[in-house]
Parts: structure tokens; C-alpha cells; sequence
């Protein structure tokens, strides 16, 4: 523990996670440190820290990329995304007149559209469920509610220069039934290929291996490119919901209406931080499906421009003087309704009310999309006299789910593994065995491969074991419970400035608070303590299951499925022909094939997306002395030394 | 709160020194921990290493070697085997490992039996020590590690400023069920209460925290903050209080003080960069015995007694370091308490009676606030310093200190309790004390 740092000790500290800006924002106060630490300053006196040491960044603290491994260009990108900046790009410029597109949308070719954007934003589920949860209401309610916040006349077109609002509010929901679909037919085809084909597995990229890991949670995707790369292959190659809508707006938008993609502005409201990451990611921009060769150069408009949260919505209304609880809670005027100016899409992206398509999953399919649950929907619809047989793992965020035939054979093994603890066991098992760690026991390895408790253990680090890989899919999710409980969710602390109304004194509407960081007061030096100096576990965990409630009431209140009410295009008749767990894919399938033919872009370029591992830069292609400056600055100063 | 420099103690008792272990190692030790059955220790080594010295002899047993990058940390023995030996290290690779080897390899049958002094003999290949898990999962430097009273959890700790616990499955397999992300920095060591699953974690954040499972998630609760600067070790005390000295209090003042003291469990105890040493100690909850754990519990709207604990400050130990403490232990034998630090030195200190009123001891317990006189027991205890020794490892500062079970020829009964301490210089030395 002496001061001396030897070339090779500095090693220690040139880690990705010495690249992370959160260790700058945590350098310890200098004053606090001085006088009798000599042990561990020393080395700094010897390298005098860069005068122009880096400012310390506020970044995301709620999501799981974040732990240790954002980097500031992320977080430039993540702070860009803001309440401040959906209203910034309001006051930019003016809404596209409803009338126009009501005229486009009739086909009428007029002069143009004349200036402005179409603003559109769609919004999830847990979203609805969230503020549900916090201001009493049914989730259908908060859903009005926010329909009328985004476009209703005493939302936010109140104000603002130009007094516009959004043009169209979407539920993330009808995309998520397309990429349900599509997910099912993703492992149905990874399946039967891997079976007829066992060598060629991972050789052809258009299928992801197995087991088959959802790709829909961007925490999760972040943390497996930085620090799991040997998964990347697993993962569904399949866009998110959000991903898939902001796709489908920009593509048919434009194609119809002639415009530029970056005259339409998606914004995106979530339960989760880390959906702003997912956002700026470049495979999510035009340059993925544009076809003319021009837009190659230039730098990409996002399919979603802009992500906020829950929390965020709070503020965004306050930013606007509206009393959020003031806003009606009831639908808008249908005559005001702009039609989206494809007939075959505006019914697939505004369902009527009493579609069987306008609610969210059942309990049985869990508060993330349930992915899991549409797949052995779908297989246990081609196998009669099958069931689904739940076990619960070590935690309730470990469940096996395992479809069964009659005879009690295994037709298909998969589980929902949510949580960081739980992502490593399952990472852990997915991993190559890493004899070269282990020279000696190596060559032991080769002669005892079963081993029992007292035979020579192999060199197994878990992985070998082969349990990750008898499942065929497994649901995977950053948050523990899964996206209700997603980072940027409303927590019992937040209320305590909604529930009491008129009381916007307690704005945390500065530009520092866009992220939505930690808005609570800071819980001081109490002890006890809950973690996140929040709320008790137990407080969570109740909060948590009347968000849950909220989010799942939506599907109970209409009862069982046989609400066939259609309002046009006879698209009940479908539904009613192939229905697996209330979607139909021949429905959804009819629309893809609708949409890429109008906008004559291959399906495979508008549905699914690439990952990359991505590697530190820490330590490379940078100059060396400047680093190890930094590094040994670092090491003083962030560990407390050893 | 820094205390003023302090004089070497001036208590009447040493540390004398029994033995090196030879050979030391080339390169800084880091921690010596003992097993809990056998005349064995493991010294976790910078060179990756970690060497493994018999209490019989002095002299090195064998090498646990080739599973890790760099230099090892923290080691320790899993508690209760019987037949093989289990090590856990953890690396500044960010990775900890799991080896086993069995103990007749220990080369123990034959030597169990005999007083002492014997050579473990031949120095076998170290074949005997299989490297078994690896767990991934940290992402910078291991700090510390810590076994379960049971042995069915395994704690670590990281510079990544998380603590993981790894519960052993069936086959040699880990799983991670907790991965906890409270402290706002460089979590320096890990120790597990000696009777329940509670465990606690100190950090370069100045805060001790502890963890408990509730329902099925390890979650915090409790802070314990007061200290200035680093807390770089905590140990908790032994399932059973031992307080020397003579009785001057009351016998019953001194059986409530014990029902007292057995009433709030096991207490902590903590050493810091700010050079103090701090005794914790929870306050019982009312009327309810023991703190819930497990599963199957009723949700938890019907439960009225929050999983939370409520850590105090009962004490501090006097003042016997110039700089940073990096290593405190508490005997599970004599009650005592050591450290050591920076500034080389071990200091040994004894619990006892307090004179029955009049002297206002600065050691004394310090009376929480809040709490009600009527709840403090009557007898109280106050703590000093029976030895202590400068310069223990020469000019080096000293990175950890424990206490053991004597074996070689020199003891003089089965529960002889040695002082064994691990330092820069790559020595480890065997001490016993002298009052």
C-alpha cells in the first residue's frame, strides 16, 4: 500500500472502466484528502494532473449502461434528449397544417405542404401505466390524458411560439404486436435452421444463434457490446418497438408525402433512460433504409429523434405551466382527428377502441412486451393439447417457461432472466470455456469432462455446464421486474411533488435536471437508509405492483378476447381466422408487405438491425504520456489507492 | 473528528516476535488468513500467487498459483470443509477463483497427531490444488473477499465500487444472486456476520453499509457513517462476547450489560484512513426476536417491522496510529481487538470494566442519541491498549494483522492465540503477546 507505482501497477488502472466519465464526476473534494494521505498522493506530486482536467458531466445514474461504462459521447448524446429540447423543437418551427395532410392523406396533390414539421410522438405502455399508478387513474385515462397534454388544445399547444402541438399520439403497442410476430418468426426460422443445419450455426448471420436473446432492451444491448461480445451472435436481430414505429413513420411518411425524413420529428416517450441511447444508435437512422445513393455521405436522421421518459413528462408539462392533473382524462374529439395518409396504416397504428388489438399484454406475458409469451403462444398453437409449465428460478426474475406436449415431452425450454445479478448467471453460462486462463489446469481439462463433486474439477468457470444452452429463447431485460419498473419510471418520491397540486414551486425544470436525475431531495445522513436514499424495499415493491396492476387492468377490463368490433377494412375477419394470443399474424404480415412495397424497401432493411462489440479506446490510438497522466491521476484520486 | 498525533502507546505489553514464515515472498504481501481446522494459512501475494505456510513449522506448504493475471488480493477459506479445503481468491484481474485441494494432499493425516515441529515434507509438485471456478463478473480490481458463516454465500468486493455474493450451486457451479451498487466508491473489504446472513461492506465512500436478503433481493439497510476518510477494514465480533479484566462492576450490572449485548447480536467493528477505530452495534428491535430472512414470508403490506437495522457508534478505541489503519481483527477466542497500518505498528487492545462511576474514560461508550438511559446497561466497558510494537515490519508499512491458533512446539496450551501479520516487505510474521 506504499506509493510506489511500478510500470507495471499502473497497468491496473487502464481498465474501460478508467474511461468512464463517472469517475471524473466523483473525484473527491481535493481538500478533503491532503494532509495526512501522503501514502497515496505522492506519485501525484510526481505527475502534476493536465491543467485542463475534463469537467465533470452529469450522466445517466438510473440505468444499467451506466455502470461504469457510458462515455461521454454518450452521454452528449443522451443529454440531448430532453424535455427542453421536444419543446426547443416545437418553437423551431411550425406544425405541417392538418389540412394539408388531411389532403395528402385523400390523395389531393396540392402545392406542397408548405413549411414546418409533422410531430409526432408515440408512447408505451409502462408509460401509461406509470402515471396511472401515480395519479389513480386507469391506464386508459392516463392515456387520454397524455393524447391530451401532446395535441389536445389545453396541452401544450397553450404555448410556446408557435402554439403547435403534435399531429399524431401513437401506442407503442401496435408496433410491439408486429415485432411480436416477427419475433416468433425469427425463432421459428433460427430453430428449424439450427436443427437441419447444426454445423453452419453461427457461420450464416441471418440468424442469430441459440438460445435466442430479446434485443429490445437497450440497457441490455449496451452492456453485452461493451462487456459480453461472445453473446452478440444470440441476440434477435429484430428492432425494438420504438425502433420499429420511428422506422415505419419516416419511411412511409416521406415516401407518401415526398418529404424529407428530417421534416418529421418522432419523439419517443419511455420508461427507461436508456431508450435514449437506442435512439442515437446509427443503425437507427435513414442511412439504414434509404435507397438513393446521395443520403449515403451525410450524417443520418434518426428514426426516433428525440426519447423522454416518465419522469420527464412531468416536467415537460410543468415547462409549459400545465397542471398535469388538470388535463382531461378523456378522448379527443374524433372530428379533429388527422387521418395518417396511408388508409392501411392508420388503421393498423389507431385501432379502435374495442379492437382486441388496443390493449397490453396479459399477466401471463410479463410487464416487458412479452416476447417470451407470443413464441410459445405461437408454438403451442401448432401443438395441440400442449401447455406451458411456469417454474420459478432462484428469484422472481428467473422464471422457465417450458411448452409441453400431451405426453409431457419438451417441445420448447425458455425462461425470462431481468436483472443485472441474473444476466450474469446467464452470460456467464453462454461463455466459451477460457482454458488459456488456466495453463495448468487445461490439459486436466481434456480427460475429465463430467465431473462429479471429488473427481479432478475441469477448468468449467460455470460455463460449461450447458444450462444456458438447453433453452431455445430467453427474454432478457436490463431492470429488475422488467420494464414497468424501467430506471426512468415515476418513483413514490416523485409523487410527492405530483400529488400535491399547484404546487410547480418544486420545478426541477433546469437544463441539469433533463435527465431526470435524482430529483428527490437528497435523503441525508439518516440512517437507516433504503437504497437510492428513496424509499424502503418494501415501499418499492408495493409501488411497483400497482404499476403492474395499472399496466396489466387494461387487458382485463375487456375481458377475454372476443371483442371483435372492427371499425373498418374488415380486418376483424382476419383476426378472428388466425388468432394467436390475440394478434394476428397473417394481419401483421399483410401490413409489412404493404409497407415495403409502398416504400419500396426490402422488409429485411426496415425490421432488423445489426449489433457491434464495441472496445474501450482507453489506452489506445491516443497519446501515451498524456494517458498515463491521467491514468496515474486517476489512480490516486478515485480508488483511495489499493 | 481527525484525532491529534498520538505518542506510541505507552501500554505496559509487547509483541514478541515467534517466527517469520519462511522464505517470504520477493514481492508485497497482502493478507494472511488461517484456516479454520488446519495449522495451515494463505498469504494473498502481489506475484499472483498465493502461498500457503504451515503453523507448525513456519516455512511455506505449498503455492496456489496459475489462475490469475495479476496480483491476488484477498483470500480466504471456506468455513466448515472437512476433508478438502476450499480457497476463494480475488485478483486486481477482476476475477475471483475457487480452488480446492484435498487436505490428506495437505499432508495433515500424519501430522494431526503429533505435537508439532514436523516438516510437512516433501514439497510436492502443488498438484494437489485444483483451480475449480473462475467468477467473472467485477469490472476492475477485487478487493476483498469473504465466505458465509455457512460457507453457502461468497461476498466480493471492487474497485468497480459493487459487492456481488455468489451462492455455490450443485457441480462447482457459482451463481450471482446479488449485485450491490450502494457505496460511491472503491469498496474495500467484505465481512460476514458470524451468526446471521447480514453482511457488511467499507469503502473508500467513508460509510460501512450492510445487507441483509429480503424476500428474495440482497438490499441494503443500513448506513453506518462517522468515519472521516476511508473505512479500509471491518470484522465483526465473535458469536460469543469475551471481556477480560478484573470484575469491579456489580455481577448483575455485568449480566445485564450481557443480556444487553446479546440482545443487539454480534458487534462491528471498523478501522479508517482516519486512524480511528469504531465499535457498531445495532439496537434490538422491539419485541422481535429475529430479523426475518428467507422466503415464503406474507407480502409485505401486512408486515409492520421494516428489514431495516438501526447501527450505532458505541465506541471508539483509543488512539494508537500516525496513519492509516488498514487492518483491524477481533479474537474469537480472547474478545481482543488488533490493528494495524501505515505507520507500521500493531496495537493489541482488551474490553473491560469500567470503574464503577467517577472516570469519564474518552474510550468509554459514547451514549447514542436517542436512546434512553434506562436502556444502557449499568455496567460499562471501556477499551485500552495492552500492547503494542513499532516498526513491525521494518521501515514497511503493514497491510493486514489477524489472530490465530497456535501449533508450533513453543505453545503452551490447545488454545494459545498467536497475532500474525502480513506486509509490504513480502514477510509474514508470527507474534504473541506479551502483557
Amino acid at each position: 500500500m506504499s506509493a510506489i507505482l511500478s510500470a507495471d501497477d499502473l497497468n491496473d488502472f487502464i481498465s474501460p472502466g478508467v474511461a468512464c466519465i463517472k469517475p471524473v464526476e466523483t473525484l473527491p473534494k481535493e481538500e478533503l484528502k491532503e494532509p495526512n494521505n501522503a501514502y497515496e498522493v505522492t506519485t501525484e506530486d510526481k505527475v502534476p494532473p493536465p491543467p485542463d482536467a475534463p469537467p465533470a458531466q452529469i450522466s445517466l445514474t438510473d440505468c444499467l449502461a451506466c455502470s461504469g461504462c457510458v462515455t461521454s459521447a454518450e452521454a452528449v448524446l443522451v443529454s440531448l434528449q430532453s424535455h427542453s429540447e421536444v419543446l426547443n423543437a416545437l418553437d423551431s418551427t411550425p406544425s405541417i397544417d392538418p389540412q394539408l395532410l388531411a389532403a395528402a392523406a385523400r390523395g389531393e396533390q396540392q402545392n406542397g405542404l408548405g413549411e414546418g414539421r409533422i410531430f409526432i410522438v408515440s408512447i408505451s405502455p409502462q408509460t401509461r401505466a406509470s402515471l396511472a399508478a401515480a395519479y389513480g387513474i386507469s391506464e386508459q385515462q392516463a392515456g387520454y390524458m397524455l393524447e391530451q397534454l401532446f395535441s389536445g388544445p389545453q396541452g401544450i399547444r397553450s404555448g410556446g411560439a408557435y402554439k403547435n402541438g403534435f399531429t399524431w399520439v401513437i401506442d407503442t403497442n401496435v408496433a410491439r404486436e408486429a415485432c411480436l410476430v416477427l419475433g416468433a418468426d425469427e425463432v421459428k426460422e433460427s430453430l428449424a435452421q439450427s436443427s437441419s443445419n447444426e454445423q453452419a450455426q453461427g457461420d450464416n448471420p441471418t440468424h442469430p444463434k441459440r438460445p435466442i436473446l430479446t434485443s429490445a432492451c437497450p440497457g441490455w444491448i449496451c452492456y453485452a457490446e461493451k462487456t459480453h461480445p461472445h453473446i452478440l451472435p444470440h441476440l434477435s436481430r429484430l428492432k425494438s418497438p420504438q425502433a420499429l414505429l420511428g422506422t415505419l413513420l419516416k419511411t412511409s411518411l416521406s415516401k407518401r408525402l415526398n418529404i424529407s425524413p428530417d421534416r418529421i420529428w418522432h419523439l419517443a416517450v419511455m420508461p427507461c433512460f436508456d431508450k435514449k441511447l437506442e435512439a442515437s444508435r446509427e443503425e437507427l437512422t435513414d442511412l439504414a433504409w434509404q435507397t438513393d445513393s446521395q443520403s449515403q455521405t451525410k450524417q443520418g436522421i434518426r428514426d426516433v429523434d428525440c426519447v423522454i421518459t416518465t419522469k420527464e413528462i412531468l416536467m415537460l408539462a410543468e415547462s409549459r405551466g400545465i397542471a398535469l392533473h388538470d388535463v382531461p382524462r378523456t378522448p379527443l374529439d374524433p372530428s379533429t382527428r388527422v387521418p395518417f395518409p396511408d388508409p392501411t396504416l392508420d388503421s393498423f397504428l389507431f385501432p379502435s377502441l374495442d379492437h382486441p388489438r388496443h390493449r397490453n399484454a396479459q399477466s401471463a406475458s410479463g410487464p416487458s412486451g412479452g416476447y417470451l409469451y407470443h413464441i410459445l403462444c405461437t408454438y403451442q398453437a401448432q401443438s395441440p393439447g400442449s401447455s406451458i409449465e411456469i417454474v420459478r428460478g432462484r428469484n422472481s426474475d428467473v422464471v422457465d417457461y417450458t411448452l409441453k406436449d400431451a405426453n409431457g415431452g419438451v417441445i420448447l425450454k425458455t425462461a425470462r432472466y431481468y436483472g443485472f445479478r441474473n444476466i450474469q448467471n446467464l452470460v456467464r453460462r453462454l461463455k466459451p470455456a477460457r482454458a488459456s486462463r488456466m495453463p495448468g489446469a487445461a490439459a486436466r481439462r481434456l480427460g475429465g469432462a463430467s465431473r462429479k463433486p471429488g473427481m479432478p474439477a475441469a477448468a468449467s468457470s460455470a460455463s460449461s455446464a450447458g444450462l444456458g444452452t438447453d433453452y431455445a429463447y430467453v427474454e432478457v431485460m436490463a431492470c429488475p421486474g422488467g420494464c414497468t419498473n424501467g430506471g426512468a419510471q415515476l418513483k413514490p418520491i416523485d409523487l410527492v411533488a405530483s400529488s400535491a397540486p399547484a404546487a410547480p414551486a418544486t420545478s426541477n425544470g433546469g437544463a441539469n435536471a433533463d435527465l431526470g436525475l435524482d430529483s428527490a431531495p437528497t435523503s441525508g445522513t439518516a440512517t437507516p437508509i433504503a437504497s437510492s436514499g428513496t424509499s424502503t424495499p418494501q415501499q418499492q415493491r408495493e409501488w411497483l405492483a400497482r404499476v403492474d396492476e395499472a399496466y396489466f387492468s387494461a387487458s382485463d377490463d375487456e375481458g377475454e378476447g372476443e371483442t371483435v368490433g372492427t371499425k373498418s377494412n374488415g380486418t376483424a375477419a382476419k383476426i378472428a381466422a388466425d388468432n394467436v394470443n390475440g394478434i394476428s399474424p397473417a394481419y401483421i404480415h399483410s401490413m409489412l408487405t404493404h409497407w415495403s412495397n409502398t416504400t419500396s424497401v426490402p422488409l429485411d432493411r426496415l425490421a432488423y438491425t445489426t449489433y457491434r462489440k464495441v472496445e474501450s479506446d482507453v489506452g489506445k490510438d491516443r497519446d501515451k504520456g498524456r494517458e498515463t497522466e491521467r491514468v496515474v491521476e486517476l489512480a490516486g484520486k478515485i480508488g483511495g489507492g489499493w | 473528528m481527525a484525532a491529534s498525533p498520538t505518542a506510541p502507546p505507552t501500554s505496559a505489553g509487547t509483541l514478541k516476535l515467534i517466527a517469520p514464515l519462511t522464505p517470504p515472498s520477493s514481492t508485497r504481501t497482502w493478507l494472511t488468513v488461517p484456516h479454520h481446522s488446519l495449522p495451515l494459512v494463505a498469504t494473498a501475494t502481489s506475484d499472483k500467487t498465493v502461498r500457503v505456510y504451515s503453523l507448525r513449522s513456519f516455512t511455506l506448504h505449498s503455492t496456489v498459483s496459475g489462475g490469475h493475471k495479476r496480483s491476488v488480493r484477498s483470500c480466504a477459506w471456506k468455513p466448515g470443509t472437512k476433508g478438502e479445503s476450499v480457497l476463494a481468491t480475488g485478483s486486481f484481474d477482476a476475477s475471483a477463483g475457487i480452488w480446492r485441494r484435498w487436505d490428506m494432499d495437505m499432508g495433515m493425516a500424519r501430522e494431526r497427531d503429533l505435537t508439532g515441529g514436523v516438516d510437512e515434507g516433501d514439497e510436492e509438485e502443488d498438484e494437489g490444488w485444483r483451480f475449480s471456478v473462475i467468477l467473472d463478473g467485477h469490472e476492475s480490481e477485487i478487493k476483498s473477499v469473504a465466505w458465509s458463516a455457512s460457507g453457502q454465500f461468497l461476498a466480493t468486493c471492487s474497485r468497480d465500487k459493487s459487492v456481488w455474493i455468489w451462492e455455490e450451486m450443485e457441480d462447482d457451479n457459482f451463481e450471482t444472486i446479488a449485485v450491490l451498487q450502494e457505496h460511491e466508491a472503491d469498496v474495500k473489504c467484505v465481512a460476514w456476520h458470524p451468526e446471521e446472513e447480514l453482511l457488511a461492506s467499507s469503502s473508500y465512500d467513508d460509510t460501512i453499509r450492510l445487507y441483509r436478503e429480503d424476500i428474495d433481493d440482497w438490499t441494503g439497510i443500513a448506513v453506518l457513517s462517522g468515519h472521516d476518510s476511508t473505512v479500509w477494514s471491518i470484522d465483526f465480533e465473535p458469536a460469543k462476547p469475551a471481556l477480560s479484566g478484573d470484575s469491579q462492576a456489580d455481577a448483575s450490572d455485568r449480566a445485564r450489560w450481557i443480556e444487553a449485548r446479546e440482545a443487539s447480536g454480534p458487534r462491528l467493528v471498523s478501522g479508517s484512513d482516519d486512524r480511528t477505530l469504531r465499535i457498531w452495534r445495532r439496537r434490538p428491535k422491539q419485541k422481535q426476536p429475529a430479523p426475518p430472512t428467507g422466503q415464503g414470508r406474507i407480502p409485505s403490506i401486512i408486515r409492520t417491522h421494516s428489514i431495516e437495522e438501526d447501527w450505532y457508534e458505541e465506541a471508539r478505541l483509543p488512539v494508537a496510529h500516525e496513519r492509516a489503519i488498514y487492518s483491524v481483527a477481533w479474537s474469537k477466542r480472547t474478545g481482543r481487538i488488533v490493528s494495524t497500518g501505515g505507520d507500521g505498528r500493531i496495537v493489541v487492545y482488551e474490553e473491560r470494566w469500567s470503574e464503577p462511576k467517577g472516570n469519564e474514560e474518552k474510550t468509554d461508550g459514547l451514549n447514542p442519541e436517542g436512546t434512553e438511559a434506562s436502556d444502557l446497561p449499568v455496567a460499562r466497558t471501556t477499551w485500552s491498549v495492552v500492547a503494542s510494537i513499532e516498526m513491525a515490519h521494518d521501515v514497511f508499512e503493514v497491510n493486514h494483522v489477524t489472530f490465530a491458533r497456535r501449533f508450533d512446539s513453543g505453545r503452551t496450551s490447545d488454545d494459545e492465540e498467536i497475532i500474525i501479520s502480513t506486509g509490504d516487505d513480502g514477510q509474514v510474521k508470527v507474534w504473541t503477546v506479551e502483557i
